[in-house]
């Protein structure tokens, strides 16, 4: 038998209220979230989520060997620098998915335990498998398909 | 993290709230048969999505699910007297029938009429398999009965329990959607026998795959009727054991098979906002259960638990932490310390508080298969208060689903790859490995 529990004991609080009672304290944001388009139609997604009221997301597309990241306003950065301090990696990709650069993302994320998620934005049905199969072995979570609200869903749920 | 606004929304469930709309356009299980076990027997208090209700069985037979208290004046009809016809208020005599239609008022005339215009507000009361299931919502808008397939395979092929969970439904239908949770709450992490400790789950192949390869990768994928949720773990040469579990709108989850034993899935039904029923169900589409697998189901194997007699209170509940067991907890032969899956689950749904603020969660990118479903549910309901729009989920086509085990090769797109197995079909064993 388990050791009896007072009726006082803190952790059964005697209202509803009370016992949705969490300290109040900021909860510290996801640190540096990457997003990163693969292909131009998902640059128009990524591009149209941006200015959203993130804290510390940064929006790229990836060159076609995936060693430099594009930033919004055309600048290129190396992409394995540009990874450095990240939690999480939010790719998104559609039909017309760079499979190479996939890959070279892909690979520092791994190597690195960088959490990873994949957005397959498409029209319904209309996946084609080798796309899913570029992504599929480097994103740990991934959206098939993805809609067009969930890159700004998933960015407002992880406080990025 | 989610606005307290959403969080609100998806969380209550009572009359004339969004979501309370968006739950009253299905049939929702509310009885086991065995609470109404014969004609004429006792009425039945029933609580459901925070409307107070009493169920009745009339001598005839006939099901009855109307408002619990009298109208004249307000005493629980639980004390009523169930006669011939319905059922008779025990303090001055008014009598209903199954409709709530008010029959005989002994303080009236013979021929007067008073009785037409007293009438309890009343739901229809059907029973498909083991469950007894009412609709609260719109009699114009009535989807056809329930058809899922636990619910529709012969008597011995299926098994059906449930429990009384202490917290917000959306927190039990979120722990069914998380897949992620099960390689450590409930299969112990690196070091536990987890499932081959269970009667219901042992020997199959796919707990190999289970133990071997602790960081599985997700797959989340529109489905008609709302989303199916692959695992996938490696397996021999190159190929993957995936795991498939189905979500049907909106608090319908099914578990993935393993070898032949009985599959297995859950109804989480909001009581009121604060707490819910965990309907448990097992069936096998081509089989008889065993009478080793029917006792393992009622003494809380599997899915299951173990409930104090008489009541659907588990044994172990928030008032005795659970039975924690620290020795097995720090051993590891519990990862959690606490016995049985139905148990693991509830008790930290529960420990979560009544309603969990959502405002203060630190979600992770790998947690995007709640933040989707979420997302569904919320517009299933804004569909519906802004547009009228018809969710989905209560229609045959949408209930005729099955989760499903197997290995594939690894460049196959999973649903592909399942093909038919994930649809219901009478007498056609499941999909498993
Ligand atoms: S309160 Fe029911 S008959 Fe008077
Ligand atoms: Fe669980």
């Amino acid at each position: 038998m388990a050791t009896p529990i007072l009726v006082s004991s803190c952790a059964r609080a005697a209202t509803s209220k009370e016992a949705a009672y969490r300290l109040d304290y900021p909860l510290a944001h996801a640190r540096s979230t990457r997003v990163i388009a693969f292909d131009p139609a998902a640059a128009e997604v990524v591009r149209a989520v941006s200015d959203g009221p993130w804290g510390q997301a940064h929006f790229y597309t990836a060159s076609v060997s995936g060693a430099e990241l594009i930033t919004l306003s055309g600048e290129a950065r190396p992409m394995a620098a540009e990874l450095e301090h990240s939690d999480s990696v939010i790719m998104v990709a559609t039909n017309a998915i760079n499979a190479r650069a996939v890959a070279a993302v892909g690979a520092v994320c791994r190597e690195r335990s960088t959490m990873t998620a994949g957005l397959l934005m498409t029209d319904e049905g209309s996946l084609a498998g080798d796309t899913l199969m570029a992504i599929r072995p480097y994103a740990r979570i991934l959206l098939v398909p993805a809609e067009h609200d969930d890159l700004f869903e998933l960015l407002r749920a992880t406080r990025a | 993290m989610l606005r307290p606004d959403i969080n609100d929304l998806l969380t209550q469930t009572g009359p004339g709230t969004p979501m309370g709309d968006l739950f009253r356009r299905y049939w929702q299980p509310v009885l086991h048969t065995e609470e109404l076990p014969e004609d004429g027997c006792p009425p039945v208090r029933v609580k459901i999505l925070s409307e107070r209700l009493i169920a009745v069985r009339t001598p005839e037979g006939e099901y009855g699910l109307m408002d619990e208290f009298c109208a004249h004046r307000g005493v629980s009809m639980f004390f009523g007297r169930v006669e011939e016809g319905g059922i008779r208020c025990p303090y001055h005599g008014w009598k209903y029938n199954a409709a709530g239609q008010a029959v005989d008022v002994p303080s009236e005339l013979d021929n007067s009429d008073f009785c037409k215009n007293v009438k309890l507000r009343s739901y229809p009361l059907v029973k498909v398999g083991d469950i007894l299931w009412a609709y609260l919502g719109d009699p114009a808008a009535q989807p056809p009965l329930p058809s899922w397939e636990f619910a529709t395979v012969p008597e011995k092929q299926t098994f059906t329990s449930k429990r009384f969970q202490e917290c917000n439904w959306l927190q039990a239908l979120e722990g069914g959607i998380d897949s992620s949770h099960v390689t450590w709450l409930h299969g112990g992490g690196p070091s536990g026998k987890g499932l081959e400790a269970d009667p219901l789950f042992a020997g199959s192949r796919g707990n190999h795959y289970n133990k071997n390869d602790l960081k599985p990768f997700f797959e989340v994928v529109e489905n008609d009727g709302g989303l199916l949720i692959g695992a996938r773990r490696n397996a021999e040469d190159g190929q993957y054991y995936w795991r498939v579990t189905p979500w049907v709108l909106p608090n319908f989850t099914m578990v993935p098979p393993r070898g032949d034993h009985p599959m297995h899935g859950h109804f989480w039904v909001p009581i009121d906002d604060e707490n819910c029923w965990a309907w448990s169900f097992d069936y096998h589409p081509a089989r008889e259960l065993s009478v080793k697998e029917v006792d393992a189901m009622r003494a809380g194997a599997g899915v299951h638990s173990e409930n104090i007699p008489g009541t659907y209170r588990p044994v172990a509940n928030k008032e005795n932490d659970y039975l924690i067991d620290r020795d097995k907890q720090r051993t590891g032969e519990l990862f959690s310390g606490v016995k049985g899956i139905a148990i693991q689950d509830s008790s930290l749904q529960e420990s979560m508080g009544p309603i969990v603020d959502r405002t203060k969660e630190r979600l992770v990118a790998t947690d995007a298969g709640i933040i989707k479903a979420r997302q569904k549910l919320r517009r299933a309901v804004e569909a519906l208060r802004d547009h009228g729009t018809e969710p989905v989920g209560n229609v045959p086509e949408h209930q005729a689903i099955r989760s499903v085990a197997i290995v594939l090769p690894a460049d196959q797109p999973f649903v592909e790859g399942i093909g038919e197995a994930f649809q219901a079909r009478p007498g056609v064993p499941q999909t498993t490995v």
